[in-house]
């Protein structure tokens, strides 16, 4: 069996369907937090799935992509903390 | 200390240098065998042992760190598993043997990446850490747990 | 050999992850939710990228994926440590069978701290109106 092969029908599908279910979190989430954290676990997974895709197209160039992901998750959940401290401090 | 890791690198780079082979593999028996090297020539010199103690104790505390966190990760999938919760969680304050801003970040991420506790917020005076635990079967054995299994040998190493 | 390290570390990552999702969906609670997700993710991702490291077998794409390992481990905490306190301050409840929670009306916490300097600013505000 052929890694490839393995990779599109076992690994990608599992990693589809855990994306969905934090989307469904995302939707659902009763506080704001709540969503801050699916939304930093879905780019996180984001950068798994590009992981693998670089590994089913044979091109290591996608792993820059992951790299950048990376950093912008972190970021983004900062900027995300940083807004709520702020706005809780001026109500 | 500072000296001999300097020495070791060195002898790192002429060991990838001279073999001409550039991979991770030869990087880290490059390092074995300065390592060793260095071991031999200093086994007389007592007063510079510190480096050869070291470089060991932090080998043992990532294989060990890799174990807890495997370990805690299986006890997390069986909760998230089976139906029902097991859990009982609550806000822990722990205090801390780490004084320095270092020490304490380090501390705080190795107890953020053990699945099951969250370091929440750290007291003005850097004292007292408040952590949020996921598994509080008794809450002096979790302390304890905590002290002697992750920050006694953490500080161990970075002091 | 190679390809049956790839294909289980790939697999075990993949099931972590799902774990992860699964936990974020079904924890109760926002504490046990940032608690579930934050590690979970982080091991798998770490699995996956030392697969695919595997696979290529070249130095910069070794370098390129053991740079993202540790970036994401360094960050993760991090930010689950910004989130969760935020979360605090903004009076997040714990969940509702939780046993203890030694940091409400704590004088050391920062949080406390910064709600007691709320309640001292308000009624100055008011006396001026």
């Amino acid at each position: 069996m052929d890694v490839e092969t393995y990779l599109v029908y076992v690994v990608m599908p599992i990693i589809c369907l855990s994306m969905i279910i934090v989307l469904a979190r995302l939707i659902k989430g009763p506080q704001i937090v709540d969503r801050v954290i699916a939304l930093d676990l879905l780019i996180t997974i984001g950068v798994g799935f590009i992981a693998v895709f670089s590994i089913i197209t044979n091109n290591y160039n996608f792993l820059d992509v992951a790299m950048i992901l990376a950093l912008i998750a972190f970021l983004s959940t900062v900027a995300f903390a940083y807004y709520l401290y702020k706005s809780k401090k001026n109500d | 200390m500072l000296q001999n890791f300097l020495l070791n690198i060195l002898l790192t780079l002429v060991w990838v240098a001279l073999t001409g082979e550039l991979n991770y593999t030869n990087f880290g028996f490059g390092f074995t065998v300065g390592f060793l090297l260095l071991w031999f020539l200093n086994r007389r010199r007592t007063s510079n042992h510190d480096y050869f103690l070291r470089v060991p104790k932090i080998f043992a505390f990532m294989f060990n760190f890799l174990y807890d966190m495997i370990r805690a990760n299986i006890e997390v999938t069986i909760d998230v598993i089976t139906p029902n919760y097991n859990m009982k969680p609550g806000i822990v304050k722990y205090e801390m043997d780490a004084k320095s801003d270092f020490e304490i970040t380090m501390l705080a991420n190795m107890i953020a990446l053990t699945p099951g506790t969250v370091v929440i917020d750290i007291s003005k005076d850097k004292r007292y850490m408040f952590i949020h635990a996921m598994y509080l079967k008794d809450i002096e054995g979790f302390k304890r747990n905590l002290k002697d299994r992750t920050e006694k040998k953490l500080l161990e190493i970075i002091r | 050999m190679t390809d049956i390290l790839i294909m289980i570390l790939s697999t075990l990552g993949a099931l972590f992850i799902l774990v992860a999702s699964v936990g974020i969906y079904k924890m109760p609670d926002f504490y046990s939710r940032l608690s579930v997700t934050i590690k979970a993710a982080t091991l798998g991702i770490g699995a996956i990228l030392i697969a695919s490291a595997l696979f290529f077998a070249e130095f910069s794409v070794t370098t390129k994926t053991i740079s993202i390992i540790f970036f994401l481990f360094l960050t993760a905490p991090v930010a689950g440590y910004l989130i969760g306190k935020v979360a605090y301050v903004n009076g997040t409840k714990l969940w509702k069978h939780s046993i203890i929670d030694e940091m409400k009306d704590d004088p050391d916490s920062f949080c406390t701290q910064v709600k007691e300097k709320e309640e001292e600013v308000l009624p100055k505000s008011e006396s001026k109106k």
